[in-house]
């Protein structure tokens, strides 16, 4: 509508294709230089600025190295005590272990203790015995 | 699956070249038909056959490096190696110190405006913690405690709070096989200076204190003491949805009738100290049944989804605590604890056959004549005992806004309490 007017067409418009011209150029320099801009953000994070921040862990304790205990030459002659630390309903494992080693080793003493207390308690009475009587000890830990 | 955390803590307690043989998981109830199967098949690892794996743990000789002595340091730097703050991000999430959710980078001048709100010294050692007790314990100061608080969104007014929680040395990831979740309750002044909620949706989402205090802890417990990593160190078969804001609540003290002491009171403090509170537990219920005639069946009928191996706590709303107290005679948080106590038991049948944790954690301190565990396992089977083992295990919480009777609760139970106004 102009004026009151309907036109059922776009009447022609002096110098309207230079317009339109004009405007593509302008739109097509547009997103060119949008693009590029796009181009330069996406680089951004190679430029951004560095920041500092603080390390959020904490302090662990320095770990105290354990030599471990001498081996055994052999088994033979030995007694090897198998510990179960007292998983409920785990106890079969050890005593199976138990029998299967002693059928491929027939020199040797295999004795199965349960430790005393939950698992989290020590048994230093346990760990005296082993010492004094035994040359190994196998532990069964987990459920 | 626990070979991570097999070779990482024998690494943790000295012995990195610790022998170790696995056979498939688990053992618990399988037959010893089975067992032997197992013992004569091959580790599931090594692909290498159990019994010679055992065997040659206990005859290879050592080497130079198993006899090692000494101390490795594990110095934990003061500063990230700056970056875009993009990659810093990227960074946080890989090397698992966050909660998986956005957080804020603790950078020098936000960890600065933190320390604002406290007048002790950055450097200051605050506590020690570790991921469950095997684990050994870290140490972290006050700016590691800043740092953390940061990452979770608080604000200097917040940061007392979340110090004191830190000198508790609880953590809120107690790593074990079950999946623990922590609460974390505020009681006294600093609720209402820090505008905390415990009215209307107080365990809800809806608070920036609550919300922030809960969420510091969760970091904390990840980054102070190293207790994040799944399968090496954190063994939650099924985690807990709760440990990302550990039901972090103010109690509200306000509504309680005269003779029901706040928790902050029980434990020994002054009505007008600051203090913040710790339990651990796994679960939390909802009663939907108003407190009506049946109050006396319905508390024990609603407990009986505790684990006798656990504590009890019961999340009451102020409306119900008005009506235990007016008409139900209740005038104190004790009297109904020990009501609660004596009125919900377990047969002895039930309580040795029905519960893994019970024969794993309780009969063993029976067997070594430990009361009254002890005597309870001398009883004949129809005989009946408390299912919660002591009203010391029984909290009483009032938090809510009052819009109905309703009432919650959970299996959870006391483990510590520190002062605010200390890390003011």
């Amino acid at each position: 509508m102009r004026d009151g007017i309907k036109f059922d067409k776009v009447p022609p418009i002096k110098g309207r294709d230079a317009l339109k011209k004009k405007i593509c150029g302008s739109l097509i320099a547009f997103f060119l230089t949008a693009a590029l801009f796009g181009l330069s953000q996406a680089k951004a994070p190679a430029k951004a600025p560095k920041i500092t921040v603080l390390n959020p862990m904490g302090q662990p304790p320095p770990i105290a190295l354990v030599p471990m205990a001498p081996r055994l030459d052999t088994l033979d002659g030995k007694t090897i005590y198998i510990v179960d630390v007292g998983f409920t309903d785990t106890h079969q494992l050890f005593t199976e272990m138990k029998t299967l080693l002693s059928e491929k080793y027939p020199k040797t003493t295999f004795i199965v203790k349960t430790k005393s207390g939950t698992y989290f308690d020590d048994d230093p009475k346990l760990w005296a015995e082993i010492k004094e009587k035994g040359a190994g000890m196998i532990m069964g830990v987990g459920h | 699956m626990f070979k991570d955390l097999v070779t990482t803590y024998a690494a943790k307690k000295g012995m990195p070249n610790q022998r170790f043989t696995f056979v498939p998981h688990p053992i618990t109830g399988t037959p010893a038909e089975t067992c032997r199967k197992f013992l004569q098949g091959n580790d599931p690892i090594t692909g290498k056959p159990v019994l010679q794996e055992i065997v040659a743990a206990l005859t290879t000789p050592l080497s130079a490096d198993d006899k090692k002595k000494g101390f490795i340091e594990m110095p934990t730097p003061r500063l990230v190696d700056p970056d875009a703050t993009e990659n810093l991000e990227r960074l946080f999430l890989e090397k698992e110190w966050t909660d998986g959710l956005p957080i804020i980078l603790p950078t020098e001048a936000r960890v600065a405006e933190m320390l604002k709100g406290t007048s002790h010294k950055a450097d200051e050692p605050v506590g020690r913690m570790q991921a469950s007790s095997p684990h050994p314990a870290w140490t972290y100061t006050v700016e590691k405690v800043a740092a953390n608080a940061v990452m979770a969104g608080a604000k200097p007014e917040h940061f007392p709070v979340i110090l004191a929680l830190a000198a508790t040395g609880v953590p809120s990831i107690f790593t074990s096989t079950t999946s623990f979740a922590r609460m974390v309750v505020v009681n006294g002044p600093v609720r209402n200076e820090i505008k905390m909620n415990a009215k209307i949706g107080a365990l809800g989402p809806f608070n920036q204190a609550n919300s922030v205090i809960g969420r510091a802890w969760t970091l904390m417990s990840i980054n102070l003491d190293g207790g994040a990593h799944p399968g090496e160190v954190y063994m939650g078969s099924q985690g807990n949805n709760l440990m990302y804001n550990n039901m972090c609540m103010p109690e509200n003290e306000e509504e309680l009738p005269e003779g029901w002491k706040p928790l902050h009171v029980q434990k020994g403090y002054k009505p007008q100290d600051s203090v913040v509170s710790t339990f651990g537990g796994w679960g939390i219920i909802h009663a939907d049944q108003s407190f009506g005639k049946d109050f006396y069946s319905q508390i024990p009928t609603w407990l009986t989804w505790i684990s006798p191996f656990s504590p009890a706590m019961l999340l009451l709303d102020p409306t119900i605590i008005k009506q235990l107290n007016d008409r139900e005679g209740f005038k104190s948080k004790e009297q109904l604890i020990d009501w609660v106590h004596k009125n919900t038991q377990i047969t002895v049948g039930e309580w040795l056959d029905d519960f893994y944790s019970v024969q794993n954690f309780i009969l063993p301190g029976g067997r070594q004549g430990r009361e009254p565990v002890a005597s309870w396992m001398k009883m004949p089977k129809d005989a009946k005992i408390p299912r919660i083992a002591s009203p010391n295990n029984i909290s009483i919480l009032s938090v809510g806004g009052g819009t109905n009777l309703f009432w919650q609760a959970a299996d959870f139970g006391y483990i510590s309490s520190a002062s605010v106004d200390k890390w003011r």
